[in-house]
């Protein structure tokens, strides 16, 4: 594949003064400075450290009479609330945190696709798998917890007991493949929107993309709530209770 | 139908005899990117068909009953994701080949 720097990796490359050299058969040998090779983790640690800075900037300014960005942020964390209270029976609130995290960071990491400079990080299959594995793990960790390590595996044999040599080893490659399906969804969309919006960009530089970047825009909403909708399907199917 | 496949079968094993006599850097036209893109346009195909069906229930839906126009559309938000999910798959596939 094409491999581009965002314009603030070339920018800081040039301000530090870094060293270029090609990394093996990378971009067909084009030398390029560290940061330019791994600008996914470059656009990924900005949309960390920005979603730490607007949380402390909220959390810091907490007034009784809310002002605009109060209220913005109030209304981001009670639709993310609304949506774990919704799928989650038992204590909705202790999974709050990690899912509100992660609509964060992976709603900046889209958004900033679209800003002339930055990069999507999440257009790059590292990002989306490590945020996928967080969540594998997370689940995993609450299904042990909830219902014990023993009944947890044992779980996945479903409700017949003999038809457990056939179901066992099926439901628990699906485990595994959520991994992949999780991460490679939100790639995909990210980077197929790139690529489509770079092909436009080629042919009719000027008004055509436009349209195309909206829909980027558009998309890159509805795909972190996909994101954060199934990490909390996941979560709630770990840890219900069969009644 | 049937004429059509094997015309198609006796062309792919002709590309590739064809491929295999000459030392030719190109390779046949059924390997890597013309192969990656037919197969996204059959998932593209697929994938549409599907959407169309699902948005039209979801329409329907709507139609019949507008208050449960939210529920609704979450849940078809979430269908369609599901379903492109596949071609997203299949774009993934073709990248790889690139």
């Amino acid at each position: 594949m094409e491999h581009h720097a965002s314009g603030l990796a070339v920018l800081l490359t040039w301000m530090f003064g870094l060293a270029r050299h090609p990394w093996g058969t990378f971009a067909h040998g084009v030398p390029l400075s560290i940061l330019e090779r791994y600008d996914h983790l470059l656009i990924s640690s900005l949309a960390a450290l920005v979603t730490v800075g607007l949380a402390l900037a909220v959390r810091f300014r907490l007034a009784r009479i809310p002002g605009p960005f109060q209220q913005t942020m109030e209304y981001l964390l009670s639709f993310v609330r609304t949506l774990v209270s919704d799928n989650v029976a038992h204590d909705p609130d202790r999974y709050m945190p990690l899912i509100g995290t992660l609509g964060f960071f992976v709603l900046l990491n889209n958004l900033f696709g679209l800003v002339p400079g930055l990069g999507s990080g999440t257009a790059n299959w590292n990002v989306t798998l490590g945020c996928a594995l967080v969540v594998f793990l997370y689940y995993n960790f609450h299904g042990m917890r909830v219902h014990g390590i023993g009944s947890y595996l044992g779980h996945f044999a479903g409700p017949v007991w003999f038809l457990w040599i056939l179901m066992w080893p099926l439901e628990v490659l699906g485990l595994f493949s959520r991994i992949l399906s999780h991460s490679l969804r939100l790639f995909g969309n990210i980077a197929g929107e790139h690529v489509v919006s770079a092909i436009f960009f080629t042919l009719v530089p000027l008004v055509v993309p436009v349209p195309l970047m909206i829909m980027g825009l558009f998309f890159g909403l509805i795909q972190t709530f996909v994101f954060i909708m199934l990490a909390t399907i996941y979560v709630s199917g770990a840890v219900a209770h069969e009644h | 139908m049937k004429k059509f496949l094997t015309t198609a079968f006796l062309f792919t094993l002709a590309v590739a005899a064809f491929a295999q006599g000459a030392p030719v850097v190109q390779k046949s036209l059924f390997e890597g990117q013309f192969l990656a893109h037919i197969a996204l346009a059959i998932a593209a195909a697929g994938c549409g068909m599907a959407q169309g069906k699902a948005v039209a229930a979801a329409c329907e839906g709507i139609a019949r009953n507008p208050q449960a126009a939210g529920n609704i559309r979450t849940t078809m938000i979430i269908g369609l994701a599901l379903i492109e999910a596949l071609v997203i798959y299949v774009l993934v596939a073709a990248f790889a080949v690139h």
